[in-house]
Protein backbone atom coordinates (compact mmCIF):
# COMPACT_ATOMS: atom_id res chain seq x y z
CA UNK A 1 0.00 0.00 0.00
CA UNK A 2 0.65 3.61 -0.29
CA UNK A 3 2.01 3.56 3.83
CA UNK A 4 4.87 0.51 3.40
CA UNK A 5 7.58 3.32 2.87
CA UNK A 6 7.01 4.28 6.68
CA UNK A 7 6.52 0.27 7.56
CA UNK A 8 9.98 -0.21 5.97
CA UNK A 9 11.80 2.16 7.90
CA UNK A 10 11.43 0.04 11.15
CA UNK A 11 13.37 -3.16 11.05
CA UNK A 12 11.34 -6.04 9.90
CA UNK A 13 10.02 -8.28 12.52
CA UNK A 14 10.96 -12.10 12.63
CA UNK A 15 7.70 -13.68 11.02
CA UNK A 16 6.61 -10.52 8.96
CA UNK A 17 5.00 -11.96 5.51
CA UNK A 18 7.19 -10.77 3.09
CA UNK A 19 5.03 -8.17 0.30
CA UNK A 20 4.15 -10.99 -2.31
CA UNK A 21 2.71 -12.75 0.69
CA UNK A 22 -0.13 -15.28 -0.44
CA UNK A 23 -3.71 -13.46 0.60
CA UNK A 24 -7.00 -14.51 0.30
CA UNK A 25 -8.65 -11.04 1.29
CA UNK A 26 -10.14 -10.51 -2.11
CA UNK A 27 -11.34 -14.44 -2.23
CA UNK A 28 -13.19 -13.72 1.46
CA UNK A 29 -14.49 -10.50 0.58
CA UNK A 30 -16.28 -11.71 -2.49
CA UNK A 31 -17.58 -15.06 -1.18
CA UNK A 32 -18.68 -13.26 1.60
CA UNK A 33 -20.64 -10.89 -0.57
CA UNK A 34 -21.96 -14.14 -2.15
CA UNK A 35 -22.49 -15.57 0.81
CA UNK A 36 -24.99 -12.85 1.75
CA UNK A 37 -26.79 -12.40 -1.10
CA UNK A 38 -28.22 -15.82 -1.07
CA UNK A 39 -28.98 -15.22 2.25
CA UNK A 40 -30.80 -12.17 1.35
CA UNK A 41 -32.22 -14.54 -1.25
CA UNK A 42 -30.80 -11.93 -3.71
CA UNK A 43 -29.97 -14.01 -6.78
CA UNK A 44 -29.08 -10.81 -9.23
CA UNK A 45 -26.46 -10.13 -5.97
CA UNK A 46 -25.06 -13.33 -5.73
CA UNK A 47 -24.34 -13.50 -9.99
CA UNK A 48 -22.12 -10.58 -9.68
CA UNK A 49 -20.81 -11.84 -6.41
CA UNK A 50 -19.88 -15.04 -8.00
CA UNK A 51 -18.39 -13.43 -10.62
CA UNK A 52 -16.20 -11.77 -8.40
CA UNK A 53 -15.08 -15.06 -6.88
CA UNK A 54 -14.36 -16.82 -9.69
CA UNK A 55 -11.84 -13.67 -10.83
CA UNK A 56 -10.54 -13.39 -7.08
CA UNK A 57 -9.50 -16.78 -7.43
CA UNK A 58 -7.67 -16.88 -10.58
CA UNK A 59 -6.42 -13.59 -9.49
CA UNK A 60 -4.84 -14.61 -6.24
CA UNK A 61 -1.04 -13.55 -5.65
CA UNK A 62 0.06 -17.21 -5.25
CA UNK A 63 3.65 -16.75 -5.79
CA UNK A 64 4.78 -17.69 -2.40
CA UNK A 65 3.06 -20.34 -1.77
CA UNK A 66 4.81 -23.71 -0.10
CA UNK A 67 4.60 -27.08 -1.48
CA UNK A 68 1.53 -28.20 0.15
CA UNK A 69 -0.76 -24.56 0.08
CA UNK A 70 0.59 -25.15 -3.80
CA UNK A 71 -0.91 -28.57 -4.23
CA UNK A 72 -4.30 -27.10 -2.43
CA UNK A 73 -4.55 -23.99 -4.66
CA UNK A 74 -3.51 -26.30 -7.70
CA UNK A 75 -6.53 -28.60 -6.77
CA UNK A 76 -9.25 -25.85 -6.27
CA UNK A 77 -8.85 -23.01 -8.24
CA UNK A 78 -10.39 -24.70 -11.28
CA UNK A 79 -13.15 -26.04 -9.45
CA UNK A 80 -13.62 -22.94 -7.47
CA UNK A 81 -13.71 -20.44 -10.77
CA UNK A 82 -16.25 -23.09 -12.44
CA UNK A 83 -18.97 -22.91 -9.63
CA UNK A 84 -18.38 -19.19 -9.70
CA UNK A 85 -18.80 -18.85 -12.96
CA UNK A 86 -22.46 -21.16 -12.77
CA UNK A 87 -23.98 -18.80 -10.06
CA UNK A 88 -22.70 -15.79 -11.94
CA UNK A 89 -24.71 -17.16 -15.08
CA UNK A 90 -27.81 -18.45 -13.47
CA UNK A 91 -29.06 -14.88 -11.89
CA UNK A 92 -32.56 -16.61 -12.31
CA UNK A 93 -31.83 -19.50 -10.80
CA UNK A 94 -31.40 -19.28 -7.20
CA UNK A 95 -31.57 -22.96 -6.42
CA UNK A 96 -28.85 -23.80 -8.53
CA UNK A 97 -27.05 -20.92 -7.40
CA UNK A 98 -26.72 -22.75 -4.41
CA UNK A 99 -26.20 -25.73 -5.39
CA UNK A 100 -22.92 -24.52 -6.68
CA UNK A 101 -22.28 -22.13 -3.46
CA UNK A 102 -22.42 -25.85 -1.22
CA UNK A 103 -18.84 -27.16 -3.52
CA UNK A 104 -17.24 -23.28 -3.38
CA UNK A 105 -18.14 -23.60 0.11
CA UNK A 106 -15.83 -26.54 0.52
CA UNK A 107 -13.46 -25.12 -1.67
CA UNK A 108 -13.49 -22.37 0.63
CA UNK A 109 -12.95 -23.99 3.74
CA UNK A 110 -10.07 -25.89 2.22
CA UNK A 111 -8.46 -22.64 1.06
CA UNK A 112 -8.65 -20.38 4.15
CA UNK A 113 -7.35 -24.09 5.83
CA UNK A 114 -4.70 -24.11 3.99
CA UNK A 115 -3.56 -20.10 3.31
CA UNK A 116 -5.90 -18.70 6.41
CA UNK A 117 -7.40 -15.34 6.35
CA UNK A 118 -6.90 -12.10 7.78
CA UNK A 119 -10.43 -12.00 9.07
CA UNK A 120 -11.95 -14.18 11.33
CA UNK A 121 -14.31 -16.42 9.90
CA UNK A 122 -16.45 -18.86 11.34
CA UNK A 123 -17.27 -22.56 9.74
CA UNK A 124 -21.53 -22.90 9.91
CA UNK A 125 -22.97 -25.87 8.93
CA UNK A 126 -27.08 -26.11 7.99
CA UNK A 127 -28.12 -29.85 8.74
CA UNK A 128 -31.07 -29.54 6.37
CA UNK A 129 -29.75 -28.56 3.01
CA UNK A 130 -29.34 -31.44 0.60
CA UNK A 131 -32.22 -33.59 1.89
CA UNK A 132 -30.91 -33.61 5.63
CA UNK A 133 -26.99 -34.68 4.24
CA UNK A 134 -26.70 -31.06 5.42
CA UNK A 135 -23.96 -28.34 3.98
CA UNK A 136 -21.34 -26.02 5.38
CA UNK A 137 -20.47 -22.76 4.80
CA UNK A 138 -17.97 -19.94 5.82
CA UNK A 139 -19.31 -16.51 7.70
CA UNK A 140 -17.89 -13.15 9.12
CA UNK A 141 -20.53 -13.46 12.16
CA UNK A 142 -21.20 -15.58 14.98
CA UNK A 143 -24.84 -14.85 14.36
CA UNK A 144 -26.04 -17.29 12.07
CA UNK A 145 -27.79 -16.27 8.56
CA UNK A 146 -28.38 -19.16 6.24
CA UNK A 147 -27.66 -19.28 2.68
CA UNK A 148 -28.48 -22.62 1.60
CA UNK A 149 -32.55 -21.81 3.35
CA UNK A 150 -32.71 -17.71 2.58
CA UNK A 151 -34.91 -15.76 4.32
CA UNK A 152 -37.59 -18.24 5.65
CA UNK A 153 -35.33 -20.35 8.17
CA UNK A 154 -32.68 -17.37 8.32
CA UNK A 155 -31.25 -18.62 11.61
CA UNK A 156 -31.70 -22.42 10.91
CA UNK A 157 -27.78 -23.94 11.54
CA UNK A 158 -24.72 -23.69 14.12
CA UNK A 159 -21.04 -22.60 14.41
CA UNK A 160 -18.88 -25.55 14.14
CA UNK A 161 -15.47 -23.92 13.96
CA UNK A 162 -13.57 -20.34 14.71
CA UNK A 163 -10.91 -19.60 12.09
CA UNK A 164 -8.49 -17.38 12.52
CA UNK B 1 -44.81 -6.44 -56.14
CA UNK B 2 -45.05 -8.93 -57.45
CA UNK B 3 -41.32 -9.08 -58.51
CA UNK B 4 -40.36 -7.50 -56.00
CA UNK B 5 -41.74 -10.78 -53.68
CA UNK B 6 -40.12 -12.67 -55.95
CA UNK B 7 -36.35 -11.25 -56.13
CA UNK B 8 -37.10 -11.49 -52.14
CA UNK B 9 -37.60 -15.20 -52.31
CA UNK B 10 -34.52 -15.75 -54.70
CA UNK B 11 -32.48 -14.35 -52.30
CA UNK B 12 -33.51 -16.19 -49.35
CA UNK B 13 -32.91 -19.32 -51.36
CA UNK B 14 -29.60 -18.40 -52.54
CA UNK B 15 -29.15 -17.81 -49.23
CA UNK B 16 -29.94 -20.56 -47.60
CA UNK B 17 -28.42 -22.55 -50.65
CA UNK B 18 -25.24 -21.11 -50.13
CA UNK B 19 -25.19 -21.85 -46.00
CA UNK B 20 -25.20 -25.28 -46.75
CA UNK B 21 -21.77 -24.86 -48.08
CA UNK B 22 -20.22 -23.52 -44.84
CA UNK B 23 -19.85 -26.48 -42.36
CA UNK B 24 -18.83 -26.92 -39.09
CA UNK B 25 -15.63 -29.13 -38.20
CA UNK B 26 -17.43 -32.61 -37.15
CA UNK B 27 -16.77 -33.57 -33.50
CA UNK B 28 -14.73 -37.07 -34.27
CA UNK B 29 -11.37 -37.31 -32.67
CA UNK B 30 -11.10 -40.64 -33.95
CA UNK B 31 -8.75 -41.88 -31.14
CA UNK B 32 -8.66 -43.85 -28.25
CA UNK B 33 -10.36 -41.88 -24.84
CA UNK B 34 -7.54 -42.51 -22.71
CA UNK B 35 -8.76 -40.48 -20.16
CA UNK B 36 -12.33 -41.74 -20.26
CA UNK B 37 -14.46 -41.89 -17.08
CA UNK B 38 -14.87 -46.08 -17.68
CA UNK B 39 -10.87 -45.89 -17.40
CA UNK B 40 -10.63 -44.62 -13.95
CA UNK B 41 -14.25 -45.64 -12.54
CA UNK B 42 -16.71 -48.27 -12.32
CA UNK B 43 -19.08 -47.59 -15.12
CA UNK B 44 -21.25 -51.15 -15.94
CA UNK B 45 -22.66 -51.90 -19.26
CA UNK B 46 -25.54 -50.57 -18.95
CA UNK B 47 -24.54 -47.29 -17.42
CA UNK B 48 -21.97 -47.20 -20.30
CA UNK B 49 -25.49 -47.58 -23.09
CA UNK B 50 -27.48 -44.83 -21.16
CA UNK B 51 -24.49 -42.47 -21.17
CA UNK B 52 -23.19 -42.93 -24.84
CA UNK B 53 -26.87 -42.93 -25.80
CA UNK B 54 -27.76 -39.81 -23.83
CA UNK B 55 -24.62 -37.49 -22.91
CA UNK B 56 -21.95 -37.82 -25.33
CA UNK B 57 -23.42 -36.45 -28.21
CA UNK B 58 -22.32 -33.21 -26.60
CA UNK B 59 -20.07 -34.43 -23.62
CA UNK B 60 -17.30 -36.36 -25.22
CA UNK B 61 -15.02 -36.04 -28.56
CA UNK B 62 -17.10 -37.62 -30.52
CA UNK B 63 -20.47 -37.23 -31.60
CA UNK B 64 -22.85 -39.12 -33.77
CA UNK B 65 -24.26 -37.15 -36.63
CA UNK B 66 -27.92 -38.30 -38.24
CA UNK B 67 -28.58 -36.78 -41.36
CA UNK B 68 -30.75 -33.52 -40.67
CA UNK B 69 -27.37 -32.19 -39.13
CA UNK B 70 -26.02 -31.69 -42.15
CA UNK B 71 -28.47 -29.16 -42.94
CA UNK B 72 -27.70 -25.82 -41.89
CA UNK B 73 -27.96 -23.79 -39.62
CA UNK B 74 -28.95 -27.64 -37.53
CA UNK B 75 -25.46 -28.68 -37.99
CA UNK B 76 -23.78 -24.94 -36.72
CA UNK B 77 -26.65 -25.01 -33.39
CA UNK B 78 -25.25 -28.73 -32.71
CA UNK B 79 -21.56 -27.57 -33.15
CA UNK B 80 -22.24 -24.52 -30.34
CA UNK B 81 -23.78 -27.01 -28.15
CA UNK B 82 -21.14 -29.55 -28.58
CA UNK B 83 -18.40 -26.60 -27.67
CA UNK B 84 -20.25 -25.55 -24.89
CA UNK B 85 -20.83 -29.23 -23.63
CA UNK B 86 -17.64 -30.25 -23.53
CA UNK B 87 -16.20 -27.30 -21.91
CA UNK B 88 -18.71 -28.06 -19.03
CA UNK B 89 -17.82 -31.55 -18.61
CA UNK B 90 -16.58 -34.08 -21.23
CA UNK B 91 -16.51 -37.82 -19.84
CA UNK B 92 -13.71 -38.80 -22.56
CA UNK B 93 -10.89 -36.15 -20.59
CA UNK B 94 -12.97 -37.11 -17.02
CA UNK B 95 -9.45 -38.98 -15.71
CA UNK B 96 -7.40 -35.58 -16.64
CA UNK B 97 -9.88 -33.87 -13.94
CA UNK B 98 -8.89 -32.36 -10.88
CA UNK B 99 -10.12 -35.18 -7.67
CA UNK B 100 -11.86 -31.80 -6.55
CA UNK B 101 -13.30 -31.27 -9.94
CA UNK B 102 -14.47 -34.66 -10.42
CA UNK B 103 -16.38 -35.17 -7.31
CA UNK B 104 -17.95 -31.34 -8.38
CA UNK B 105 -19.48 -33.11 -11.90
CA UNK B 106 -20.19 -35.80 -10.17
CA UNK B 107 -22.65 -34.18 -7.97
CA UNK B 108 -23.24 -31.89 -10.84
CA UNK B 109 -24.75 -34.95 -12.94
CA UNK B 110 -26.72 -35.98 -10.08
CA UNK B 111 -28.15 -32.96 -9.73
CA UNK B 112 -29.13 -32.07 -13.42
CA UNK B 113 -30.28 -35.41 -13.80
CA UNK B 114 -32.58 -34.94 -10.83
CA UNK B 115 -34.20 -31.93 -11.84
CA UNK B 116 -34.10 -32.79 -15.68
CA UNK B 117 -32.23 -29.75 -17.01
CA UNK B 118 -29.96 -33.01 -18.83
CA UNK B 119 -30.36 -33.45 -20.76
CA UNK B 120 -31.37 -30.88 -22.87
CA UNK B 121 -34.64 -30.67 -23.53
CA UNK B 122 -33.97 -28.90 -27.26
CA UNK B 123 -31.81 -32.18 -28.00
CA UNK B 124 -34.49 -34.91 -26.83
CA UNK B 125 -37.38 -33.48 -28.68
CA UNK B 126 -35.11 -34.41 -31.91
CA UNK B 127 -33.08 -37.66 -30.03
CA UNK B 128 -36.11 -39.31 -29.33
CA UNK B 129 -33.31 -42.20 -28.08
CA UNK B 130 -31.93 -39.89 -25.48
CA UNK B 131 -34.23 -39.12 -23.62
CA UNK B 132 -34.86 -40.59 -19.93
CA UNK B 133 -37.17 -42.80 -18.14
CA UNK B 134 -37.42 -42.82 -14.74
CA UNK B 135 -35.66 -46.02 -14.58
CA UNK B 136 -32.94 -44.86 -16.32
CA UNK B 137 -32.63 -41.39 -14.39
CA UNK B 138 -32.51 -44.12 -11.18
CA UNK B 139 -29.36 -45.94 -12.66
CA UNK B 140 -27.22 -42.87 -13.39
CA UNK B 141 -28.10 -40.82 -10.23
CA UNK B 142 -27.75 -44.61 -8.04
CA UNK B 143 -24.06 -44.72 -10.53
CA UNK B 144 -22.98 -41.07 -9.42
CA UNK B 145 -23.72 -41.62 -5.96
CA UNK B 146 -21.57 -44.64 -5.64
CA UNK B 147 -18.79 -43.39 -7.63
CA UNK B 148 -18.48 -40.19 -5.82
CA UNK B 149 -18.91 -41.80 -2.23
CA UNK B 150 -16.05 -44.33 -3.45
CA UNK B 151 -13.80 -41.07 -4.14
CA UNK B 152 -14.54 -39.40 -1.29
CA UNK B 153 -12.95 -42.38 0.85
CA UNK B 154 -10.03 -41.92 -1.28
Amino acid sequence: GKNSDTVQKDPPLAGTEPKNAPNTNEVVASYLQLKNALANDNAKEAAIAGKAVSEAVQQMNNAALNADQRKLYDDVKEDMQEHGEHISTNEDKIAHQREHFDMLSAGMYDLVKAIGSEQTLYKDHCPMYNDGKGANWLSETKEIKNPYMGKKMRTCGSVKEEMK
Amino acid sequence: MMSRLKAMFGALLLLIIIIQFIRPARNNSGQAPIADISKQFNVAVEVQRILKASCYDCHSNNTYYPWYTNIQPIGWLLANHIREGKAELNFNEFGNYSRRRQLSKLKAIGNSIRDGSMPLSSYTSVHADARLSKETKAIIIEWVTSVRDNLEKK
